[in-house]
């Protein structure tokens, strides 16, 4: 089955495809499994709606990227008061070509908690923690060599001077012998498990978008797609895991026919952010810092944002009049966030004749409240960091330069003011043997027979980490569980 | 009961006691309290020299020699620098001052500002320009306000987030602190949350009625989380930080050990009563937790108008959780606190009923 000499991908341009193992989407879940059962010996197609896009041919974090890597050119909003923006990759790789490259295992009260309240069969955390090992290596998780960049350093230096913990978190990057913080390349899907998944003889397309699945009773048969060049097409297929993510997967689950908790507990990580300037030059452009501040976890988190010009003016847009002028300092600025466990939900809702489902999320009161004190504590981060201007990200917010004028930050802040972000998004076909899942512990769906997800929507709620090791973790498990319960076709 | 021992895990270099010792607002609850403490066979800090005490008149400098005869009373306002002047006049350059001069359930809103806030200025403006050894400012957790959510704890640092009048006339006291802290003078910020004990004010007794009653108000569940502070363990504190050098500039939680949910604080404090011999009604006062949020919004409506009603005040903020960790404390200070909230409640109940109080 061996085809090292044929190209790792191609475009989607027959009309018909055969598989025994359809796998939709190419990221962190879809890569991963397609990878472990194809080396099992299973017959695997991915398909993948964005381009192949290879490393190094655009500049990480820009709006070049933005463009070419996201869904919707990175402008993709959940509906609610205040809406909520979200950013989703859409090209080989998914997620993992674009977001920051951070590791963070399960953490082991979010597998008990997982265990206990959505009675998730087998789950066992040292086989979790051994799978992350395996995971640690494939991907080369490893810190900074020598110096962190500057703007990840003020985060280290603030949280000391506060006596708050924070701590270097590792990448999956690759550092070139003698190389430093900024000359890693990142170990993303396109480096790793699709190029493990094409040698074990899988094959890899882009530019395909699936529209349905065709259901009948309790089994899935073909996949109807549009092909790169807009020709309809078919695959078809004896097993099918859908990975396109906690938007995709249950939109085009209930496009096609499968409703039952999909897509009704969408789980998010809301953040807002400032921007801080600093006495000395502090942006990196091209590279967001490796440094969190875990003190208030798992309630609130703080970290670094990418920071090139376009995004600190993104972060001075709220108030502009007042605050537009700095973006000229951008070399002496760094975007930062907080993060917080939220208690909303969210809802994923397909609409028919709509290309993108419809997302609403809503804040709780306490949500908002752990977002204004996130913010607050974020300020006095960066003031001890040795920040002298403070420019918060809301409309109509204070610039802060004490630690008095954080009083007038708490009392003005208000959500609707500001642009809340998210990335992390998960939970849409939450697994476990609870009766609110959407699929079994495995990632089953419940009452099909050849139906699977393995992707952050099976993710039982958010993890209050960085999710990528958690979505990789648990892809590894139920590909195992597959394969062991499952032949390959002779 | 007192722990046996001090769980102190290391030693915190000291200063030498003060050849004086200064106490503003020293005929409130905790002045009174201070005066007893460092001056009387019966408190746990007792000091030799002068112990010197800002009282606003002569009634007020009666209640203070009622707790001790080794103290001489000045009369005089920290709204009236030139009675600060007076106060501090003929000390020696090593003497500690501990401001616990404060106004918190006013008649008008602008007492806030005047005593807080100008007050705390003054005084540290004083210390400074006598040249003496240390100044203990006692704040409080109103300039932070509320924890965002009933599993927050504060930290030793924290962004302000004034609570109304008071928390705001509070934060602006630090800060004048820390304005003359910048210029050369060494001050030690101390915040005790809500506090309990011997020497209380009616108000307080009014708080054990409701637990006897079964009216305590409880929003919710009751699983907001308080942190409440024994008065000897505030002293405690306050004489640590006095004590500590090199932490000017800093400021430092001191409560018990740990917080109390509103829950478990309706339990123990009538458990306490019953096991002092009080009938005591089960159950509370059950509100939903919008009663709070509208009482809140009453509160900061009528302080909009210069007015302060205390019940409103309180009410607003018993449906948020205030809770704080002390290890700052704990490993800056060496601060060790000896009482939990069950037997320094029947300490409390003890005082009242000596001194003939009805609960």
């Amino acid at each position: 089955m061996t085809v090292l000499n044929s190209p790792i991908h191609s475009p989607a341009t027959e009309s018909l495809y055969d598989t025994e193992i359809l796998i939709i989407g190419s990221g962190a879940g879809g890569a991963t499994t397609a990878a472990l059962l194809a080396e099992a010996g299973f017959d695997v197609l991915v398909v993948e709606e964005g381009a192949w896009v290879e490393q190094g041919t655009v500049v990480p974090f820009s709006l070049d990227q933005m463009n070419q890597q996201y869904r919707s050119a990175g402008v993709t909003v959940a509906l609610g008061l205040p809406s909520i923006a979200y950013t989703e990759g859409r090209c080989a790789g998914g997620g993992t070509e674009v977001n920051s490259g951070l590791y963070r295992r399960p953490p082991a009260d979010v597998l008990e908690r997982w265990r206990t309240q959505y009675h998730i069969r087998d789950l066992d955390p040292d086989e979790m923690y051994a799978i992350a090992h395996e995971l640690e290596t494939a991907l080369n998780v490893t810190k900074v060599p020598g110096k962190v960049s500057a703007p990840s350093m003020a985060l280290h230096r603030g949280a000391e001077a506060l006596s708050w913990e924070n701590s270097e978190s590792p990448r999956w990057m690759k550092y070139p012998a003698g190389g430093n913080a900024s000359s890693g390349q990142r170990q993303s899907m396109t480096r790793t498990y699709l190029p493990r998944a094409h040698r074990a003889g899988a094959r890899i397309i882009t530019q395909c978008r699936v529209r349905k699945l065709a259901i009948r009773g309790t089994s899935a048969s073909e996949a109807a797609v549009v092909l790169a060049n807009g020709q309809p097409g078919r695959i078809r297929f004896r097993h099918v895991f859908v990975c396109g993510g906690a938007i995709h997967t249950p939109a085009l689950l209930q496009r096609s026919g499968l409703h039952e908790h999909i897509g009704d507990t969408l789980a998010v990580h809301p953040t807002v952010k400032l921007a801080a300037h600093f006495r000395e030059a502090i942006n990196v452009p091209d590279d967001v810092p490796v440094h969190q501040v875990k003190e208030f976890a798992p309630e609130i988190s703080f970290g670094g944002s990418a920071s090139n010009p376009g995004l600190v003016a993104m972060a001075l847009a709220d108030n502009w009049a007042e605050f537009g002028h700095a973006v000229n300092d951008w070399q002496r600025i760094s975007v930062y966030y907080a993060a917080i466990t939220s208690q909303g939900k969210g809802r994923v809702k397909a609409i028919p004749g709509m290309r993108d489902p419809l997302v609403t999320y809503h804040l709780t009161g306490r949500d908002k409240q752990l977002l204004r004190s996130g913010l607050s504590r974020l300020t006095l981060l960066m003031l001890a960091a040795g920040a002298d201007e403070v420019y918060p990200s809301y409309r109509g917010a204070p610039l802060v330069r004490t630690p008095g004028d954080i009083a007038n930050l708490q009392h003005s802040f208000a959500t609707t003011k500001a642009t809340v972000m998210t990335v992390h998004l998960c939970s849409t076909v939450p697994i476990g043997e609870h009766p609110r899942c959407a699929a079994n512990s495995f990632g089953q769906i419940r009452g099909m027979k050849n139906v699977w997800v393995n992707d952050a929507s099976m993710l039982p709620d958010a993890p209050g980490v960085n999710p990528q090791g958690s979505v990789q973790a648990f892809a590894v498990r139920n590909a195992r569980r597959f394969i062991e319960t499952n032949s390959p076709r002779g | 009961m007192r722990a046996a021992s001090s769980k102190r895990t290391h030693l915190v270099a000291d200063f030498s006691l003060p050849s004086a010792t200064v106490v503003t607002g020293a005929a409130g609850w905790l002045g009174r309290a201070l005066v007893q403490h460092l001056s009387t066979d019966s408190g746990s800090y007792r000091r030799d020299g002068v112990l010197r005490a800002l009282v606003l008149n002569e009634q007020e400098a009666q209640s203070v020699r009622d707790v001790s005869t080794n103290v001489e009373t000045v009369i005089g306002s920290v709204t009236d620098p030139r009675s600060l002047e007076r106060l501090l006049d003929g000390l020696p350059a090593d003497t500690d001052v501990i401001h616990t001069a404060g106004v918190i359930h006013p008649g008008k809103v602008s007492d806030f500002v005047d005593v807080n806030t100008t007050g705390a200025a003054n005084m540290a403006n004083a210390v400074h320009r006598a040249g003496l050894r240390r100044m203990v400012h006692v704040s409080s957790n109103s300039p932070f306000g509320t924890n965002p959510s009933e599993h927050d704890t504060f930290r030793a640092h924290e962004p302000y987030n004034p609570y109304l009048g008071y928390g705001k006339s509070k934060m602006h006291g630090e800060l004048a602190v820390l304005a003359q802290v910048e210029q050369g003078l060494d001050a030690v910020i101390v915040r005790p949350p809500w506090f309990y004990g011997p020497l209380q004010p009616p108000r307080q007794t009014t708080f054990f009625r409701m637990v006897r009653g079964g009216k305590f108000p409880k929003f919710g569940a009751g699983t907001q989380r308080r942190s409440m502070v024994f008065l000897d363990n505030l002293v405690q504190g306050i004489v640590r930080a006095e004590l500590t050098p090199n932490t000017s500039g800093r400021g430092y939680w001191i409560a018990d050990a740990r917080p109390y949910t509103v829950n478990e604080i309706i339990e123990t404090v009538g458990r306490a009563l019953k096991d002092e011999g009080y009938e005591v009604k089960p159950g509370a006062m059950k509100l939903p937790v919008i009663a709070g949020r509208i009482a809140e919004r009453a509160d900061r409506l009528i302080q909009g108008t210069g007015r302060y009603q205390q019940q409103l005040h309180v009410m607003g903020e018993m449906a948020h959780s205030i809770a704080c960790d002390i290890d700052a404390a704990r490993e800056e200070l060496g601060y060790d606190p000896q009482f939990e909230l069950y037997d320094g409640m029947r300490r409390s109940i003890q005082w009242c009923r000596a001194e003939g109080l009805e609960l």
